[in-house]
């Protein structure tokens, strides 16, 4: 059978050493075996590496950043969509995420398709939110307090020893032995993404995490567990591995069945040596790991991308255990007409 | 003792743990214990085996035995219930 062709549009090619999931939500889409995929790379910088990376992108776009305003993005990418005519859209980075899911119906009237959890189910899995969220779904959460004045530490002194993790609301996170070092977290966290700053308990233990896709009815669509094995001083996963936990299984599909998730997710989990397991963040969309899961047998870009456009897609439950990512850089020889290019006219 | 069922055993030592993602390499003589271990093998028939074998006394067979044994549990590769029972 012939495959289907479909224009997709990217957000995150910042394969960087904090990567974004652009390219490799990119090769699984390319991988598919349903779709004949021509790919539109949406960059808000023009060095993200996904730009110059060959044979990656048929087109590239910059886009303006969300904090210049949803309305600025939604028409930039009307603009975009009048030139390509984009069929699937999936948006990679957190902060981006509200203005998609604000403008679901404006970019669906378009023909602009999207996959995208709702904005309640968005909002209530907030950092700053998670106490409630582990109560509501009966997950266990480490106990946190929201830091709005740098007077609260004495709060946080009261309920929780050291060290203790200092996080934003959408990015970074701190592991804090006292006092002086909680300001020093404090202070760099807010400047960089405002208020409020999460203090966390810290849980010991192992760091595992779950890539999943929910269809928004309750069902699972694609889980694989990973650890993983080589972390950067950014915390980032440069190595994982899959892994064969049934625990984790279970709390995700139980999640997504009571949350009826929409759209990819990743449950990060502390596994406990007494084998409990404490929920410390959900990422609202794929994360960049997602090649894993694509070469552990489910190509959760692909089954995406089928849910955006209203197929019936049926839970993938396989996956091979004990398949290994193992990252890398790479230096790409680049001619200066693609970076000119980018620059001035903000689209190749 | 027995060895759980998440875990494989390689023909060249290496141990894989697929709940944890953890792995160990293991010498020629703690393979060849690990195998007598999933074969379920007693642990006097074990000792018989390796004395007849190697060059060691009853008591420091023993003792290593023992040893290697609390690593695998430590490391969640066999399952134990009774903690004084080792074998």
């Amino acid at each position: 059978m012939a495959k289907q062709k479909i224009t997709l549009a990217v957000t995150g090619l910042n394969n960087t050493d904090n990567p974004g999931p652009g390219v490799p939500v990119i090769r699984g889409a390319k991988e598919s075996e349903d779709f004949d995929v021509r790919v539109i790379g949406l960059v808000y910088e023009n060095l993200e590496p996904g730009i110059y990376m060959e044979d990656l992108c048929d087109r590239i776009f910059q886009i303006p950043y969300p904090s210049s305003g949803s309305d600025e993005l939604i028409e930039r990418i009307e603009q975009i969509h009048q030139q390509e005519k984009i069929d699937v859209l999936i948006p990679n980075f957190d902060a981006e995420l509200f203005s998609f899911m604000k403008n679901e119906q404006r970019l669906l009237d378009k023909e602009i398709h999207t996959f995208l959890p709702s904005l309640k189910q968005f909002q209530e899995r907030d950092k700053d939110k998670l106490a409630e969220y582990g109560k509501k779904y009966g997950v266990k959460v480490p106990g946190s307090i929201n830091l709005g004045t740098i007077n609260q530490i004495s709060d946080l002194e009261d309920k929780f020893d050291y060290p203790v993790m200092i996080k934003g609301q959408f990015y970074d996170a701190y592991e804090a032995g006292n006092e002086e070092q909680v300001k020093q977290a404090f202070y760099k966290i807010s400047a960089k993404w405002g208020f409020p700053v999460i203090a966390q308990e810290f849980v010991k233990g192992t760091e595992v995490n779950v890539i999943a896709l929910g269809d928004g009815k309750g069902n699972t669509i694609a889980a694989v567990p990973m650890r993983k094995q080589y972390i950067t001083d950014k915390g980032k996963a440069w190595g994982g591995i899959t892994l064969a936990d049934e625990k984790m299984m279970e709390l995700t599909r139980m999640l997504i069945q009571k949350t009826k998730w929409k759209g990819g997710m990743e449950l990060e989990l502390i596994k406990t040596n007494s084998g409990e397991y404490y929920l410390i963040e959900i990422n609202p969309r794929i994360p960049a790991w997602v090649y894993l899961a694509v070469g552990a047998g489910q190509n959760i870009p692909d089954a995406l991308i089928k849910l955006a456009l209203g197929w019936d897609v049926k839970p993938m439950t396989k996956y091979k255990i004990g398949k290994m990512f193992v990252r890398y850089s790479f230096d790409m020889i680049v001619d200066l007409e693609k970076f000119a290019a980018i620059s001035m006219n903000k689209e190749i | 003792m027995k060895i759980t069922e998440e875990i494989k055993i390689s023909d060249n030592g290496f141990v894989f743990n697929s709940k944890t993602g953890d792995s160990f390499n293991l010498n020629p003589l703690g393979l060849e214990l690990i195998k007598q271990i999933a074969n379920d093998k007693d642990f006097d028939i074990i000792r018989s085996e390796m004395l007849e074998k190697y060059d060691i006394d009853d008591l420091t067979f023993e003792k290593d035995f023992y040893e290697f044994c609390a690593l695998l549990k430590h490391h969640q590769i066999t399952l134990q219930d009774d903690p004084l029972n080792f074998v």
